[in-house]
């Protein structure tokens, strides 16, 4: 927001300079003489028509109106002004960004504020102030039209104007070059009973002196004087722009010697209008000495100030004086996207070979050919339409200059999007030439654009193009983009025949095949396939043939279009051929569709595969079972045995033994009279797995005395996926009879319930349910799941008794508990049937009898879809009643959204007093996600934006859900960031970088805040993503972010740790004059270089550069704080046995020779840290005085003592060190530490070698201690202090101030 | 509610145990095509989508390489520059969303 309001930086010149006297003189002057006056230095604002003006300066008159928001005391103010600030982001984001504002977002800004339906005079002041020089791709004349149609629109809306819009209008004039009467403005502002100002007459002044009319100026100038208005250099320098553009440049000229004399000094505004009349007369030596004569003087003029005297040079037709004004520039660090806009505003004016001559000087650094620099050049010559001739050429010289590594190619992307076919054409010819291919799909944009329109003469100019490319369209490109423009196929071929278009016939009917795939003209596929002559793979029609498949229920058809591909040598020839290609179709054609769907499909898929069978068509085991496990999970494992008839027995395993092996020796053994029970079981067993029910339920009776209760199981098991009631009832007794406490696992038992109940023998499955209860069969969450199933798919039969009898056994026996799932069936049932009433009424009887209401949501839906006001009523009142008028709301809610019924659910959500219910929400969203219902859960989470208390973060959350779920939802800058943050926080990084393509590709310059852009770079360092995380933070410091610290010390010590010195250098120069605003200390850099250094083995550069810098005159850093605690910390960590030890010598050698003890105190610490209590002892030895770096060893006393587990460091330090003990901090910090890991061995050591000394304990430390005892079961042999820490904390911190 | 939930179970199995390529900042210059040919230096790829945008004729610059098997997903993954068209890719494998449990993924193997 800032750069919009702020004064611009550079406003800070002028603030800089003396403020004059206010004292007011007259001058006394003739006609082309200036009244002047002294007064305050405004702004430097300068009228320049058609000038660069650089936004800031334009914005900052804003900052003269702080009260902003105070100004509306309307009801409406807090909508006001937070849609004020939301404009003000959108476009100070991007002013800030690129110094100026892209029309489209402008657009979008001002017709989200027509939509608002209202807009306050701060939001008409900035959108009105935005049509000038902000928008250099605009021909003037369109930004003074877009004006004035703000300006229009905004009144209708009630929008009252000042006296400072009616200025922003005309600044905006003055910007734009717009001819109009000064006169005629004045009238209009006093019809609109509005006073000028200063500020008005001074604009007035220049918008004469823009057209060379001295004597309209001098009226004002007169108007002021009689007003007593102070009259400013800006004045003064309109006055020069005057005399010049009359001819008269010898008065131009003395207007800087009146200013003198009237006491102003020419700054460097006035300079500047001098230099461009100069210029626009062409005269190079005036322009050259003037610009000397300002060197000389203490003024200096910026970069954008030389970019104007171009402008002007261009303009005025004078092009070959550029390169001398440019070798003036000095390339400040805000001159790049000044030099862009001029770039743009010269290509605008059809001056795109200056443009080019300037974006050829720019100062990037060529190698890096990572960024391209000049597409937006090249992007606004293609919406200029500038000569495709000369684009070629441009291209050419980007690519010469290495500014620009692929021009054509992006040129040609710019095309494209702009729909120019011609254009188009001429840049993929070059291309050719250059020896790049052309591809298919280069050509989807053009089409794209006429299949909008239905425009098939433009599609079929783009046919033309192909093809005088030499690239011939392929099936998608008929099937997504042509097909779709034209009514029928038949007639996008007659026309392809009419207007000469050459096609390939083989593609164009395989498209056609694709396309009537798609649709499910299945008749159409059969005749195709079958009349066709040229062989292709059955896989390129996949995808087409089951959307086809599934939308065409025609099972005859399916089977025989299978039959045809299996068997016909067209279709299968490749490898590995026809089991397969049928096989992995038919596992495709399931996979893609849902449960329900092959629920409710069940039996035409049965039928599919019998006839299947019947053909002969086969497919592999391997395929077989991952068809088996779909369905499983499917919930329809009925359907297991039918896909099982498919497979391929011949290719199974050859090794293993095969039923016949089985039985024969069997019948051997039983011949034998041996045991035959094991045998028969595991041949029961591979009969089961081969679905071959007969066989073994024929076996079963042949050898019944042997059976074993194994068999049985399985036997039960294979009858019920063979929906055989009868034998998997009769299996069930005999199961018993074998063995009455004998168990079935908790599936079988499932499955037996299912096939009795659809087979009408309610009372056996009830039996069944009541022995599970009995037998206590293990119910987990999938048994519960699967009783919903049974029940649902009764329901959807419309089985009512079973349904009800079941769920009622279920129930009461306590298999599960009745909740809104499983007990949905009992609605489903009449839903189902259309009988609103009876469905309510079910849903009623399940509040009554079980507190819940399953389906409500369904059931209000449809009520209200039919329009059942008396129901709508009923339920209505039934649920407020029983669960609260909010509930109530909410189920409306839903439903109104559901049913599309926008308005009335925006009303139901906006009711006084309601507020958010975060699980209610988050059930509707979770709906929409899994029904891919984009539309509506836009309109929650935009009906929601002011409820209260709502968690807008979660709805975000959810909208992002979907969006990655469906990949093709754009949203605004706003929106992605807001998403990206929510992700980084949720360390869903993975997915947070797939947004933030989604983001770049589809919003021109897409940033991320300061917060996310540091999220972003944690997130990346994590991740080992080192490169990207550099970028990101190059990306946030060139948009003047500030990082936060945590994100550029982890970043750092990544590097270091990987050894790579070079980025932590870059990182060091990216940050440079940023390190307080960060809060980066120099000892990070300092020791992270060390560190890499280390790691690449330059121990020795490493040491020598620290000491050097502990040893120089001028030290950077005191030498008691460079603390290398880190590199040590991580040397060690490390075990870099070389590269301690030399540490420890220079450590070492510092203390000795240069008395700098902070290292060898650091090193001491991190050894003892470590446990290394050995080498810590012998560098004590061998360096005395660590003993006396009291301040440092108390500093690692008290920062140990506040983390666990830093007692046995703790303790290793003080026999160390002994006389610690005397010190009070370290001796509490001591305490601490022990009472922090119970250890209370040492702390009663430490309180008796304390007592012996006589030390006066404080009560705090007392306390403590005494606490730690009772905790361990162990008397205190003093009174413990009473009070609590908090109070002894407090008692002490005051005796200490005290003293002080 | 719970037909839902089981879609929503569907929707995460599909990659499980699958060796997937996510590839991103795809020049637009290239399509599934160029992808494929660049990729089939590393193994088998099984398929390979790059989604096309049908409101602009542009895709958006992401895809998915399928692989055969973990192996050469694993090779694709150790190349450190990925380059068509001039342009460097960024590629990563595909994290499985979610584990599910009656799904094994040997029996997946084969196709």
């Amino acid at each position: 927001m800032a750069a919009l309001l702020r004064p611009a930086r550079w406003l800070l010149r002028a603030a800089a300079a003396p403020y004059l006297p206010l004292s007011l003189r007259l001058l006394a002057g003739g006609p082309g003489r200036p009244h002047a006056a002294l007064c305050l230095r405004a702004a430097r604002a300068r009228p320049v028509a058609g000038g660069l003006l650089s936004q800031a300066r334009l914005h900052s008159i804003a900052a003269e109106k702080k009260n902003y928001l105070q100004e509306e005391p309307t009801s409406s103010h807090r909508r006001n002004a937070s849609q004020f600030d939301w404009a003000l982001m959108r476009l100070d984001n991007s002013v800030r960004r690129t110094g100026r504002i892209p029309k489209t977002l402008l657009q979008k800004v001002f017709d989200n504020t027509c939509h608002s339906g209202s807009a306050g005079g701060n939001q008409a002041l900035l959108l009105l102030r935005s049509c000038g020089s902000l928008l250099p791709e605009l021909k003037l004349s369109e930004r003074t039209e877009f004006a004035h149609k703000i300006w229009d629109e905004l009144q209708k809306l009630g929008t009252v104007y000042d006296v400072s819009h009616y200025n922003a209008l005309l600044k905006v004039y003055l910007q734009n070059d717009h001819k109009f009467s000064p006169t005629d403005f004045l009238a209009k502002m006093e019809k609109g009973n509005i006073q000028p100002n200063r500020v008005t007459y001074q604009r007035l002044i220049a918008a004469y002196c823009n057209m060379g009319d001295i004597e309209g100026a001098s009226t004002i100038l007169g108007f002021m004087k009689t007003k007593d208005l102070p009259v400013t250099e800006a004045v003064f320098s309109a006055l020069v722009t005057g005399h010049a553009r009359s001819g008269d440049m010898e008065n131009a000229e003395n207007i800087l010697t009146v200013m003198k004399e009237a006491g102003i000094e020419p700054g460097p505004d006035t300079y500047l209008a001098l230099l461009n009349a100069y210029a626009e007369k062409g005269d190079i030596d005036h322009v050259k000495q003037t610009l000397e004569k300002v060197e000389k003087s203490d003024l200096y003029l910026m970069d954008r100030d030389l970019l104007q005297i171009i402008l002007s040079f261009s303009k005025a037709g004078y092009p070959q004086y550029v390169p001398e004004i440019l070798e003036k520039i000095t390339y400040e660090r805000r001159y790049i996207p000044d030099t862009m806009n001029l770039i743009l505003l010269l290509v605008t004016e059809k001056l795109e070979d200056t443009a080019l001559q300037i974006l050829l000087a720019c100062p990037i650094s060529r190698e890096s050919s990572q960024n391209d620099f000049g597409s937006f050049f090249l992007r606004h010559c293609v919406t200029m339409n500038t000569p495709a001739e000369k684009l070629k050429d441009y291209c050419k010289k980007l690519k010469e200059a290495q500014l620009h590594t692929s021009p054509l190619q992006f040129t040609l992307q710019c095309a494209l999007v702009a729909q120019k076919l011609d254009l188009a054409k001429v840049l993929m010819k070059a291309l050719k030439e250059e020896g790049f291919p052309i591809r298919t799909h280069y050509f989807w944009p053009l089409l794209v654009g006429h299949q909008k329109e239905k425009n098939v003469q433009g599609i079929v100019e783009v046919l033309k193009g192909m093809h005088e490319i030499g690239v011939t369209p392929d099936q998608e490109t008929y099937v997504n983009y042509v097909f779709p423009c034209f009514d029928s196929i038949k007639s996008v071929r007659a026309v392809l025949q009419e207007n000469g278009c050459p096609h390939d016939d083989n593609v164009f009917s395989q498209a056609e095949l694709r396309s009537k795939a798609v649709n499910g003209n299945l008749d159409y596929i059969l005749s195709f396939l079958e009349s066709n002559t040229l062989p292709f793979s059955f896989s390129s029609l996949r995808g087409s043939l089951i959307l086809g498949f599934r939308r065409s229920m025609n099972i005859n058809l399916w089977s025989k279009i299978t039959e045809l591909l299996y068997k016909d040598g067209r279709y299968c020839q490749e490898p590995p051929g026809p089991t397969e290609a049928v096989g992995y179709f038919l596992y495709n054609l399931i996979d893609s569709m849902s449960d329900s769907e092959v629920q409710a499909k069940e039996e035409h898929l049965r039928q599919y595969f019998h006839q299947l069978k019947e053909m002969n068509v086969k497919i592999p085991e391997n395929i077989y079972r991952g068809i088996r496990n779909l369905l499983d999970s499917y919930h329809v494992p009925e359907l297991i045995k039918d896909v099982n008839i498919l497979v391929e027995r011949e290719k199974t395993d050859s090794r293993k033994p095969s039923s016949s092996d089985l039985e024969s020796k069997l019948e051997k053994l039983k011949a034998e009279n041996q045991p035959i029970g094991d045998i028969l079981k595991q041949l029961i067993l591979m009969l089961c797995s081969e679905e071959n029910m007969q066989k073994a339920l024929e076996l079963k009776a042949k050898y019944e005395s042997d059976m074993v209760v194994g068999g049985y199981a399985a036997l039960i098991n294979l009858c019920c996926r063979h929906d055989n009631a009868e034998d998997a009832l009769n299996l069930k007794r005999e199961f018993d009879r074998l063995d009455s406490s004998a168990v079935l696992d908790t599936g079988k038992y499932v499955r037996l319930v299912k096939v009795l109940g659809k087979h009408g023998k309610l009372q056996d499955a009830i039996n069944i349910l009541k022995e599970m209860k009995e037998k206590d069969v293990l119910v987990k969450d999938a048994t519960v799941l699967s009783f919903f199933h049974i029940l649902n798919g009764a329901a959807l039969r419309g089985e009512t008794e079973t349904v009800k009898q079941l769920h009622e056994a279920i129930v009461t026996l306590g298999l599960a508990k009745p909740s809104t799932t499983l007990s949905s069936p009992l609605v489903t049932l009449y839903l189902e049937k259309d009988d609103l009433p009876a469905a309510l009424e079910s849903t009623i009887d399940c509040y009554e009898k079980y507190k819940i209401l399953p389906r409500i949501h369904d059931v209000l839906c449809k009520l209200i879809e039919k329009g059942e006001t008396e129901l709508i009523q009923k339920a209505m009142d039934f649920v407020s009643q029983e669960q609260g008028e909010m509930t109530m709301l909410y189920d409306l809610f839903f439903a109104f959204l559901q049913t599309g019924n926008y308005k009335e659910a925006k009303k139901i959500i906006e009711t006084p007093g309601i507020r958010a219910r975060p699980t209610r929400l988050q059930w509707f969203c979770d709906r929409c996600i899994a029904n891919n219902q984009v539309e509506t859960l836009e309109k929650l989470v935009e009906m929601t934006q002011k409820l209260f208390e709502c968690d807008r973060d979660q709805l975000y959350y959810s909208l992002l859900k979907l969006y990655t779920k469906k990949q093709n939802i754009v949203f605004d800058n706003e929106t992605y960031a807001r998403l990206i943050n929510l992700l980084l926080m949720k360390d869903n990084s993975t997915q947070a970088m797939q947004v933030k393509d989604f983001a770049e590709t589809h919003i021109k310059g897409f940033t991320l805040n300061d917060a996310a852009n540091s999220l972003l770079i944690i997130t990346q360092v994590r991740r080992d993503y080192l490169k990207d995380a550099l970028t990101t933070l190059k990306t946030a410091l060139d948009l003047d972010q500030i990082p936060s610290r945590l994100a550029v010390t982890r970043l750092i010590q990544a590097c270091a740790l990987k050894g790579d010195t070079e980025s932590i250098h870059d990182i060091q120069k990216l940050v440079n004059g940023l390190e307080d605003s960060i809060g980066l200390s120099r000892m990070v850099f300092i020791n992270n270089i060390a560190l890499a250094q280390i790691k690449n083995n330059n121990i020795d550069v490493a040491i020598e550069s620290i000491e050097n810098m502990l040893t120089s005159e001028n030290q950077t850093v005191d030498p008691q704080y460079f603390g290398l605690a880190y590199l040590f910390r991580k040397v060690i960590e490390g075990q870099l046995e070389p590269a301690l030890e030399k540490i420890s010598i220079m450590a070492e050698r510092l203390a000795n020779q240069f008395a700098v003890y902070k290292p060898v105190t650091d090193l001491f610490l991190q050894l003892v840290d470590s446990g290394k209590v050995d080498d810590a002892r012998a560098l004590l030895q061998r360096c005395g005085a660590i003993a006396e770096q009291m301040p440092i060893l108390l500093v690692f006393c008290i920062r140990n003592s506040q983390r666990p587990g830093k007692a046995p460091v703790m303790k290793s330090l003080l026999e160390l060190i002994p006389e610690l003990i005397d010190k009070e901090e370290a001796y509490t910090c001591l305490m601490k530490s022990y009472v922090f890991d119970n250890d209370v061995t040492s702390a009663k050591a430490l309180y008796e070698s304390l007592t012996a000394k006589n030390v006066k304990l404080n009560d705090l430390f007392l306390k403590r201690y005494a606490v730690l005892l009772k905790n361990a079961g162990e008397s205190v042999p003093f009174t413990e202090p009473p009070e609590s820490f908090e109070f002894y904390a407090k008692q002490l911190k005051e005796s200490k101030e005290t003293h002080l | 509610m719970a037909a839902s939930a089981a879609r929503g179970a569907m929707a995460l199995r599909t990659n499980i145990g699958r060796p997937v390529a996510f590839v991103r900042k795809i020049p637009w210059t290239a399509a599934s095509g160029e992808l494929r040919e660049h990729f089939a230096q590393f193994g088998h790829v099984r398929k390979c989508t790059v989604p096309f945008d049908k409101e602009t004729g542009f895709h958006k610059g992401m895809g998915w390489i399928h692989f055969s098997s973990e192996e050469e997903l694993h090779n694709a993954l150790q190349q450190e520059n990925h380059i068509i068209d001039g342009v460097k890719l960024h590629v990563q494998p595909q994290k499985p969303k979610a584990l599910q449990g009656d799904q094994t993924s040997d029996e997946e193997k084969d196709f």
